[in-house]
């Protein structure tokens, strides 16, 4: 017999990553402040992406991939190095906001909270979990992270976040297009048609490795449906 | 009731007002936290962490050590299967895998309460392994439920407590460490509420399954509201390679040990 480890929770424990705790006052103060949940459009709800090739009412429609931005010569010639098999999606790895956020299908769920507004990915391993702050700046010391650190504001009903502090896990693209630590991602989020839909524009910039900065722009449908619980139960 | 109304603003109709505050009436005379947002579901958002040692006050956890309490409750077959299984090797959470909800949250749970019209969501810190929890609290199980880690989970409130039923669950996760196996027959119960003027969570929980336990089993946990601590990212498991060697050691010394439980 071999042993089930009885003590693996101490084990578990230790294991989780690296959690990344929050500048402590920034969180007090918002979770005291619930104003922006309240007066702000309310995004709170499921959304699927809309496949390309779509056009919604008013000729609103996806522009753009993350497979068509430019790079530097040397984050080209990076790219071109990249085994696919190293793919983060391979592996039950995050992919990132900008990746993640193109992908056909890709259901997410926006539920606003005390300060903050929290994005939830179907898929979760790959999607896992956005936090994004609406009650403060980024530290002004960012511990790199899968997802960076998101702050958000109203921009009138659009939702703006702006998100540094990338780690260097995560691919830009399916091809393998590397970033560096100065990723940065302004995100513009706003409901359309009547709350029919959510705009999504993500414009990143990298001075490091993007020739110049590149934007796509996605339409997220709201749908009246539950989501799902689809984890990435074993490495591909 | 005043401030319950002042919570509650001019936006609500009248009726939702009365409901609101109806039910918000007896929580506050127990002292238990209960703002409302949008709807009539308490608004326990936060950051809530296992609480141990002196953290617990006078709150009693029950079962600290789950697989003493769960073993006894095995039928045969399932207790076979356990002393069959490898806990390293058939152990997907040990490597930042899926491994469903029975074992993380009593043992070193830790979650973000989120409040949504109709559901309550609990995200786990360890996202890769214990996932999203959703509590639908509009509606019935499905009949055809479709069997996932987490299961189906509804819930209806008994005054100050959300009662939880949670049905549906694959059979691919151990109920604790031991690699205690279960059926798609697990069913899960938990009286959740809030307790220390609503700085804590209190939960019970009671874990059904006539296909491969003799009886039930329970456990009480606390969890102390700690949203400073709120960590933004946690992902499981960043460097493979470099786990599964670290693992290998550290369960290497607990060998001998589970074999003395067992």
């Amino acid at each position: 017999m071999a042993a089930g480890a009885m003590l693996r929770g101490s084990v578990r424990i230790l294991r989780a990553g690296v959690p990344i705790l929050l500048a402590a006052a920034g969180f007090v103060a918002a979770a005291q402040n619930p104003r922006s949940a309240v007066t702000s459009p309310n995004l709170d709800g499921v959304y699927q992406a809309i496949p390309n090739g779509t056009v919604l009412p008013g000729g609103l429609k996806n522009i753009g991939s993350p497979g068509d931005l430019a790079l530097q010569p040397a984050a080209a010639q990076q790219m071109k190095g990249m085994s696919l098999k190293d793919d983060p999606a391979k592996v039950c790895k995050p992919l990132g906001p900008f990746r993640m956020m193109a992908r056909d299908r890709n259901k997410i769920e926006l539920i606003p909270s005390h300060g903050m507004i929290v994005m939830l990915f179907e898929d979760l391993s790959h999607g896992h979990m956005r936090i994004i702050f609406l009650d403060r700046k980024h530290p002004e010391k960012v511990t790199p992270a899968w997802h960076g650190d998101s702050v958000g504001r109203w921009d009138g009903d659009t939702l703006v976040v702006d998100t540094v502090g990338f780690n260097d896990r995560t691919w830009l693209n399916d091809s393998g297009a590397q970033h560096s630590d100065a990723l940065h991602l302004v995100e513009r989020i706003r409901p359309v048609s009547g709350g029919k839909y959510l705009e999504y524009k993500v414009t990143a910039e990298d001075s490091k490795a993007l020739a110049k900065p590149y934007t796509y722009t996605r339409y997220y449908e709201k749908v009246n449906a539950e989501i799902g619980q689809d984890i990435c139960e074993d490495e591909e | 009731m005043k401030s319950c109304f002042v919570t509650a603003g001019w936006k609500f109709a009248l009726p939702v007002i009365l409901l609101v505050c109806a039910r918000a009436a007896p929580a506050q005379d127990k002292k238990v936290s209960a703002t409302h947002l949008q709807s009539e579901t308490p608004d326990w958002s936060g950051y809530y962490r296992l609480a141990r040692g002196k953290d617990l006050g006078d709150f009693k956890p029950v079962n600290t050590d789950l697989d003493k309490a769960i073993i006894p409750h095995l039928q045969s077959w399932a207790k076979a299967k356990m002393e069959a299984t490898d806990g390293v090797a058939d152990d997907t959470g040990g490597v930042c895998l899926a491994d469903g909800i029975f074992r993380y949250p009593p043992f070193a749970g830790s979650f973000i309460w989120l409040t949504s019209p109709n559901k309550i969501v609990l995200a786990f810190t360890e996202i890769n392994t214990a996932g999203i929890r959703r509590i639908y609290l509009n509606r019935k199980h499905p009949k055809d439920v479709l069997p996932t880690w987490n299961g189906d989970s509804i819930g209806h409130w008994e005054g100050d407590t959300l009662v939880v039923d949670t049905t549906g669950f694959n059979d691919k996760s151990w109920l604790m460490s031991a690699m205690e196996p279960h059926t798609e027959e697990t069913h899960l119960t938990e009286r959740i509420r809030q307790v220390d003027n609503g700085q804590m969570i209190e939960i019970k929980s009671v874990v059904e399954d006539r296909h491969a336990l003799t009886s039930a089993y329970t456990y009480t946990r606390y969890y102390n509201k700690n949203d400073a601590a709120m960590p933004a990212e946690n992902v499981c498991n960043d460097e493979i390679a470099e786990w599964k060697e670290w693992r290998n050691k550290a369960l290497k010394k607990q060998y001998d040990r589970a074999h003395e439980v067992k």
